[in-house]
C-alpha cells in the first residue's frame, strides 16, 4: 500500500500489464476485488483474443460468406460498440483495419440483434480488437468494483489507457499525465477515461481501415471519454483522422475530447470540458 | 471447427475409434463440411438446467449458449449474488430462463427438461446427481463425481439403475486434439516408443482467498441449511474437507484422468506427498507431488503429477507421455503441445506425409557420405496437425447432447469409467496422509 492509502495490484494479460489501484478500502478486501477484476479480465481475453484458438474471434475468423456464429453477450457487446465507434469515425476505427493488407477488399459483417449472432457477408473477418478490447475489459472490471462497493479506483491497461472512478477521498481526482513517466502536462482525472495512441512504442502498427496505408499521424493523440473502450478506439482513430476530420467527429459527441500535441504546443478538439489541471 | 491438414476420412478415422464418431459432426475439418454442423441444428431442442452458477458454472453458461439445439430453460445457485446475474445475463443474451435458489424446486417447477448440467460444489454432486436421475433426467456432472468415494459409486449406481445418461466433466476426453493425439500417434503410430513415464502439472501463484462483494453475504441460516459454516468456506469450499477434495482434486482430476485414459489402464500404487504449508486457514494440501506406478504390457511406467498453489512456474499446465522413441507433450493449451522425436527412432516422414504430423521444415538430409553447407536451419519441429477453434468444454456437453439425441451415440466419459479415475485421485490425498505407498487393486477401482 502506497502512504496515499491507494492498493495496486498487478497482472499479465492481453499482451500487457492490467493494475487496479482502490483506495480507501482493507486491504484484503482490495486485494480480493482486484482479483475477481483480474479473472474476468482473463474470461474476456479467452473471448475477445484472435491469438487464443477457442476464443470467439479465432471462431469469427473460419466464418465462410453466409454463415452465422452465435456469440455470447460480452463479444456481442464490444463488436457491436467496435461498430458503433467504425461509423462515429468515419471508418477511421476498424475491428478489420489489418484487413486490407491481406484481402483485396474490406470483409464485411454484421450482427444479427435478435439472434445475437455474428454473420459473415463477404471476405476473411481477421477482427484484432487490439484498439478496443483492452478499454472494453477496464469498463468491464470498473463495473465490478462498483459492484464490488469500491468506487475510488483507478484501472490500468498497459499504459495507453487507463479509467478512473471516484476521486480519493480528499482529493481532486488521480493525478494523471499525458505522455511519458512524470509527464509535465497533468490533469485530475475522476469518473473518466483517457487513452493514448502513439508511433514511439511499437513503431509503425496503425493502418488506416479506409485504405490500408501507415497512419498519417506522426505525433501522439489522446482521447478522453466516459467509456473506456469509447477512449481506446478513439485515440487510435484520431492517428488517422487529420485535424479537421478529427474536430468534425468530437463535436457530434459532447463527452469525447481529444488532445493533440505538435511541436510542444497542446491543443484539444472537442466540447467535453477540460478536466483541471494538476 | 478442426483445421487440418488430415482430410475428413483419417479425422473420422482418428476419433471414431475412441467413440467420437458424432463429435466430427461438430467440428468439422473443413469450411465445406461445417454445413454438416449447421444442418445438426434441425434435431429436436433439448430443454435443459443449469444447476450452480459460480465460476465453472459460467464457463460450462458460456458453451451452453453457442451450442445448436438445446433450450437453457433454468438456472438454479443458492447465492442471490450468482443466481440474479446470471438469469439476467441470460435474459440479456435473448433466453427465457427461470432462476431457482433450490435444486429441488427447479425440478419441481420445470416439467419439460430432459437434462440437467451439474457444477455445484463437490459434496454436493452426489446428492443432486442421484435425485435430478431418479426424476428421469440425463445429467452431465462436473468433476469431481463426489467429494468421497461412496459419493461417487452411488452416482454410477443411480445411472445403472435409472437407464440415464451420467457424463463426468473430464472434457479433455472430447478434446479432438487429444482424441487424434492417443488415437493415431500413441496407439497406431507407437511415436513414443516403449512408454516408461509420464508427467503433469498444474501450477498456479499463490493467491488471495476468494471473496464477496459487501452487502452479497448469505445469512447464516441458508448457509448453514445448504452445508456450508460461513460466507468464506462457501467461497472458497474447495480447501476444506468434507466439501472439496482440494488442489489435487480440483486440477489433478482432469490431468490424472488422462494418465488413465493413456496408459489405458489404472496404476497399481501411489506414493505421495503433501501439506498445509502454507495456507493455514485451510484443510486440503496446498502443494502435493504425487507418483503412480502402471504395469503396462511394455514394462512398468511411473507417472508424476504435482499440483502447487504458491507459485506459477514449472511452464503451465500440460500432460506428457514420455517413451525410448519420443514424447508426447498434451495441453488444452496449443501453444504448450509438443512433440518430440529420440535420435534413435525412425523418422517421422512417413507420418508427415500421412497427415498425422505436421513438420516446421525438411528433415535433414541423411547420406551419410554427403554434406552441404549454407545458412543455419532452424530446428525441425513436429506438431498435432488438428486444432479446433470451439470453446474447451463445447465438445464434451455437445457428446453428452448428442447421446442424449442418439443412442448409438456413446458418451466419452460415462460415470462407471470416469469412477476409475476418481478413486485413484481419492487415493493419492489418502496417500499424503498415509506418508507410504499405497497399492491399488484392479478390482477395488471398479464401480
Amino acid at each position: 500500500m502506497s502512504e496515499t492509502g491507494i492498493q495496486v495490484f498487478n497482472h499479465s494479460a492481453m499482451a500487457t500489464q492490467f493494475q487496479v489501484r482502490i483506495a480507501g478500502e482493507e486491504k484484503t478486501y482490495a486485494a480480493q476485488t482486484a482479483q475477481a477484476a483480474f479473472a474476468l479480465v482473463d474470461d474476456l481475453e479467452s473471448k475477445l483474443s484472435r491469438f487464443r484458438a477457442n476464443s470467439e474471434i479465432a471462431q469469427i475468423a473460419q466464418l465462410a460468406p453466409g454463415e452465422k456464429l452465435r456469440l455470447t453477450r460480452p463479444v456481442y457487446d464490444c463488436l457491436r460498440l467496435a461498430q458503433r465507434m467504425e461509423f462515429a469515425t468515419r471508418g477511421a476505427f476498424s475491428v478489420t483495419a489489418a484487413a486490407l493488407r491481406h484481402q483485396p477488399t474490406k470483409p464485411l459483417w454484421a450482427l444479427v440483434e435478435n439472434e445475437f449472432t455474428l454473420r459473415c457477408d463477404s471476405g476473411r473477418l481477421e477482427f484484432d480488437l487490439g484498439a478496443i478490447g483492452k478499454g472494453f475489459a477496464l469498463d468491464r472490471m470498473a463495473e465490478l468494483l462498483r459492484e464490488w462497493s469500491c468506487p475510488a479506483f483507478m484501472l490500468v491497461a498497459g499504459g495507453s489507457s487507463i479509467l478512473a472512478g471516484d476521486a480519493p477521498s480528499g482529493t481532486a481526482g488521480w493525478d494523471c499525465g499525458l505522455g511519458e513517466n512524470n509527464s509535465s502536462r497533468r490533469h485530475w482525472l475522476a469518473n473518466s477515461s483517457l487513452s493514448g495512441s502513439g508511433l514511439a512504442v511499437k513503431g509503425e502498427h496503425i493502418f488506416d481501415p479506409r485504405t490500408g496505408l501507415a497512419c498519417s499521424r506522426r505525433h501522439r493523440a489522446w482521447a478522453l471519454t466516459t467509456s473506456a473502450a469509447e477512449s481506446d478506439a478513439l485515440s487510435t482513430a484520431c492517428m488517422i483522422l487529420d485535424e479537421t476530420e478529427i474536430d468534425d467527429v468530437v463535436k457530434r459527441n459532447a463527452d469525447w475530447l481529444v488532445f493533440l500535441n505538435e511541436k510542444n504546443e497542446w491543443r484539444h478538439l472537442g466540447q467535453r470540458p477540460v478536466p483541471p489541471l494538476v | 471447427m478442426v483445421t487440418p491438414s488430415i482430410n475428413r476420412r483419417e479425422f473420422i478415422g482418428a476419433t471414431a475409434a475412441a467413440g467420437a464418431g458424432l463429435l466430427l459432426s461438430s467440428c468439422s475439418p473443413d469450411s465445406g463440411s461445417k454445413t454438416a454442423v449447421n444442418k445438426a441444428s434441425s434435431l429436436n431442442k433439448i430443454n435443459m438446467a443449469l444447476i450452480g452458477c459460480g465460476a465453472e458454472g459460467q464457463v460450462l453458461l458460456d458453451s451452453l449458449q453457442v451450442i445448436e439445439g438445446i433450450r437453457i430453460a433454468a438456472v438454479c445457485d443458492i447465492w442471490p449474488y450468482n443466481l440474479k446475474s446470471n438469469v439476467r445475463r441470460l435474459k440479456d443474451n435473448g433466453f427465457d430462463v427461470n432462476g431457482y435458489e433450490n435444486y429441488e424446486d427447479l425440478l419441481a417447477g420445470e416439467k419439460d427438461l430432459q437434462a440437467v448440467v451439474v457444477a455445484v460444489p463437490d459434496f454436493w454432486h452426489a446428492p443432486i446427481t442421484n435425485t435430478c436421475l431418479k426424476a428421469g433426467l440425463h445429467v452431465y456432472c462436473e468433476k469431481m463425481m463426489s467429494n468421497t468415494i461412496e459419493g461417487a459409486r452411488s452416482m454410477v449406481q443411480t445411472m445403472r439403475d435409472t437407464g440415464k445418461l451420467l457424463q463426468i466433466g473430464h472434457q479433455r476426453r472430447s478434446n479432438p486434439r487429444y482424441v487424434f493425439a492417443l488415437n493415431r500417434l500413441l496407439r497406431e503410430a507407437k511415436i513414443c516408443g516403449r512408454l516408461t513415464a509420464a508427467q503433469a502439472q498444474w501450477n498456479r501463484a499463490k493467491t488471495d482467498d476468494l471473496g464477496w462483494p459487501k452487502h452479497s453475504d448469505m445469512k447464516p441460516e441458508v448457509l448453514a441449511k445448504y452445508g456450508f459454516k460461513d460466507m468464506h468456506q462457501f467461497r472458497n469450499w474447495r480447501w476444506f474437507k468434507g466439501l472439496g477434495g482440494g488442489p489435487l482434486s480440483d486440477l489433478g482430476a482432469h490431468q490424472i484422468d488422462i494418465f488413465n485414459w493413456w496408459f489405458g489402464q489404472t496404476p497399481r500404487a501411489v506414493l505421495a506427498s503433501g501439506g498445509i504449508d502454507y495456507y493455514k486457514n485451510h484443510e486440503w494440501y496446498d502443494n502435493a507431488m504425487v507418483i503412480y506406478e502402471y504395469e503396462l504390457p511394455t514394462g512398468v511406467a511411473r507417472a508424476f503429477y504435482q499440483v502447487q498453489t504458491t507459485t506459477s512456474a514449472g511452464g503451465g499446465y500440460f500432460e506428457q507421455f514420455m517413451g525410448d522413441e519420443g514424447t508426447i507433450k498434451m495441453s488444452e493449451n496449443p501453444s504448450i503441445t509438443k512433440l518430440y522425436r529420440e535420435d534413435r527412432a525412425q523418422d517421422w516422414d512417413a507420418l508427415v506425409a500421412k497427415n498425422y504430423l505436421s513438420a516446421s521444415a525438411t528433415a535433414a538430409p541423411s547420406d551419410a557420405d554427403k554434406v552441404d553447407v549454407r545458412e543455419t536451419a532452424p530446428l525441425l519441429q513436429y506438431d498435432i496437425p488438428v486444432t479446433f477453434s470451439k470453446k474447451i468444454h463445447q465438445p464434451h456437453l455437445e457428446n453428452f447432447f448428442n447421446a442424449i439425441r442418439d443412442k448409438n451415440v456413446k458418451l466419452n466419459c460415462p460415470a462407471d469409467e470416469a469412477f476409475a479415475s476418481e478413486y485413484v485421485i481419492h487415493k493419492a490425498n489418502d496417500a499424503i496422509a498415509a506418508q507410504k505407498t499405497l497399492a491399488i487393486t484392479a478390482e477395488e477401482v471398479k464401480a
